[in-house]
């Protein structure tokens, strides 16, 4: 087909360069000043360096010993993720292999916390937590992120749903029973589906912001957001760190992100063309 | 008894998800309901007043002006998005779609600010737009517009409008990624065809590629209303508790929040005394928002699945 696409479509595509050229500056200007003292960052914002430093990193590497909140953050994910994973291809499996009477009922159900944020439950899910004494605990951000299970529910069922019932009728047959054939053979072969659920699912996990600042409230369970907050509240006084916390917080992801581009993007596409 | 197991092994398979679903999504629903008939502050005695909290949020003046403020905020995020985002992301993965020299780079770099977490997206635009260290305050005055020079975050009527310009700045690649797997769902066979009528690229995307990609359009209006009503992050960190100054932000979950569990209530007692009564009935509106909206949703799901 033709590749000259007009002129109109040449102008977007000049914009687009632009626009994506401005998320790799921003980025370039943010590691610029991570390395410049505060006094140049707020006087001469666009000047050229009086000298680069790295007291910014080591304020808050050493001093404000920022690599336990990553690892909080890290924690939460991990744990979540790991949560998520067993307890929502369990259910899609039974909802997706077994036929019983209220298979439709059960399906639906299990969607209704897609509509529903759980932060507008947060109030009961609250009193919960205290009377569980979990508040300020990093288990009540753990299990009421593992509970968001409506999406990787409905695109894992959806998978399952999909399989020859051979491949379960033979494995029985060869003596499995119904958990062997389960975690032997119909678990590895939803890794695909798997993988796209835990890139759908990460980033709202490490992004989240209303969970922890609701139930992390002592410092030392803080995680990344928040912590980057009290550097970014008060620029006048923390814009080094702020700036050194951007880049530590965000290239480590970003890296990830661009060596696996294709795969992420194409398990979000997959969630997407299921949902 | 384990024969009655025996015969429905799914059932081992759903509890473990159904328990800890039903305890921390669906059950959370119902107490928000039921607290939201007292008078309560989460710790002290809890009055019975039945649809007393509702007439309250309604009549009271000051919370009445307060839910519209933040619920006109949500709708305004909700149409921008709608009008402008999802037009753009459609063109951009159409840009995409055809091939365009750079897709790869367009694709990373229009997604990657997805990974970045709120703050620093917020952090980033106060760089680019703060009175003092902001960007492109010195670009103006590098090219002899010095005049112009404000501190964009402080204008209040800008506020709304600056939350959603980062809000899509961060997600905007989500919902194109969407459309470009939606449109690689259409057979190619029919776009060549149109191709060969002499239809150039964009009778080609008005004709054939948006009538393919409806229902996706779709699932992203309803999931950008629903992002409207539930949108606290942006709004709690560049206007704090309080929504910004004139509450020029506020949002309606960043409204909900602050009834629930904001400790410097601007209404004085009342309300502080009856947090967790009126934190729970605002939570209660807007689950009503949200149900019509998701019974249309449900019932979309099930029409395309019986296609």
């Amino acid at each position: 087909m033709d590749k000259h696409h007009g002129i109109v479509a040449g102008i977007i595509k000049a914009f687009l360069w632009v626009y994506c050229s401005f998320a790799v500056f921003i980025l370039g200007y943010i590691l610029y000043n991570s390395f410049r003292p505060k006094k140049d960052i707020l006087t001469n914002t666009l000047g050229l360096p009086s000298g680069f430093t790295l007291d910014n990193y080591k304020k808050l590497l050493v001093d404000d010993k920022f690599l336990r909140f990553f690892l909080n953050s890290v924690i939460i994910l991990v744990a979540s993720l790991i949560l998520i994973v067993i307890i929502s291809s369990l259910t899609s499996y039974g909802i997706a292999r077994y036929k019983f009477k209220l298979n439709k009922a059960v399906r639906i159900y299990f969607l209704i916390g897609l509509m529903f944020p759980s932060q507008l439950g947060i109030v009961p899910i609250f009193l919960l937590m205290s009377k569980l004494n979990l508040v300020d605990n990093l288990l009540s951000v753990i299990i009421i992120s593992a509970s968001g299970i409506s999406m990787p529910v409905f695109m894992l069922s959806n998978f399952f749903a999909k399989l020859p019932e051979e491949i379960h009728e033979a494995a029985i047959i060869d003596g499995a029973g119904e958990w062997t054939t389960f975690y032997k053979i119909m678990f590895p072969m939803a890794s695909p589906v798997v993988f796209a659920v835990c890139i759908t699912v990460s980033v709202q996990i490490w992004n989240q912001f209303f969970l922890p600042l609701i139930f992390l409230t002592s410092e030392k369970y803080k995680t990344v957001p928040l912590i980057v907050m009290k550097y970014t509240k008060n620029l006048f006084i923390t814009v080094d760190s702020a700036m050194a916390v951007s880049i530590l917080s965000t290239v480590p992801i970003l890296i990830l992100f661009i060596i696996f581009s294709n795969r992420i993007i194409e398990g979000v596409t997959a969630g997407a063309v299921k949902g | 008894m384990i024969a009655f197991f025996k015969k429905r092994p799914y059932i081992f398979f759903l509890l473990p998800g159904f328990i800890l679903y039903s305890i921390f999504v669906i059950y959370p629903i119902f107490a928000a309901i039921n607290i939201s008939f007292f008078e309560w502050n989460g710790i002290g005695e809890k009055v019975f007043v039945g649809l007393g909290n509702y007439i309250e949020l309604f009549t009271n003046p000051e919370l009445m002006s307060q839910m519209t403020n933040a619920l006109g905020h949500s709708f305004t995020l909700f149409v921008l998005t709608v009008l402008l985002q999802i037009p753009i992301q459609i063109i951009m993965a159409y840009m995409i779609y055809i091939k365009s020299k750079g897709k790869n780079f367009f694709q990373v770099a229009i997604f990657s600010p997805q990974f970045i977490s709120t703050p620093i997206i917020v952090f980033i635009f106060t760089l680019l737009f703060d009175g003092n260290i902001g960007l492109f305050n010195r670009i103006l005055e590098l090219i002899g517009l010095g005049h112009l020079t404000r501190s964009w975050l402080g204008i209040p009527e800008l506020g709304i409008y600056i939350v959603w310009i980062m809000i899509t700045w961060a997600g905007i690649g989500v919902g194109m990624v969407y459309f470009i797997g939606a449109m690689k769902m259409i057979s190619f066979d029919e776009i060549e065809s149109a191709y060969l009528e002499g239809a150039g690229v964009w009778r080609r995307l008005y004709y054939i590629v948006i009538p393919q990609i409806k229902s996706t359009i779709l699932n992203l209006v309803l999931a950008a209303y629903i992002f409207g009503m539930t949108i606290f992050d942006f709004s709690y960190i560049l206007g704090g508790i309080s929504g910004g100054i004139n509450r020029n932000v506020d949002v309606m979950s960043l409204f909900f929040y602050r009834m629930a569990f904001g400790d410097q209530n601007p209404l004085g007692g009342r309300v502080n005394e009856n947090s967790m009564g009126m934190g729970t009935t605002i939570a209660v509106v807007l689950f009503l928002m949200l149900f019509i909206v998701a019974i249309f949703q449900i019932s979309l799901m099930y029409r395309k699945e019986e296609d």
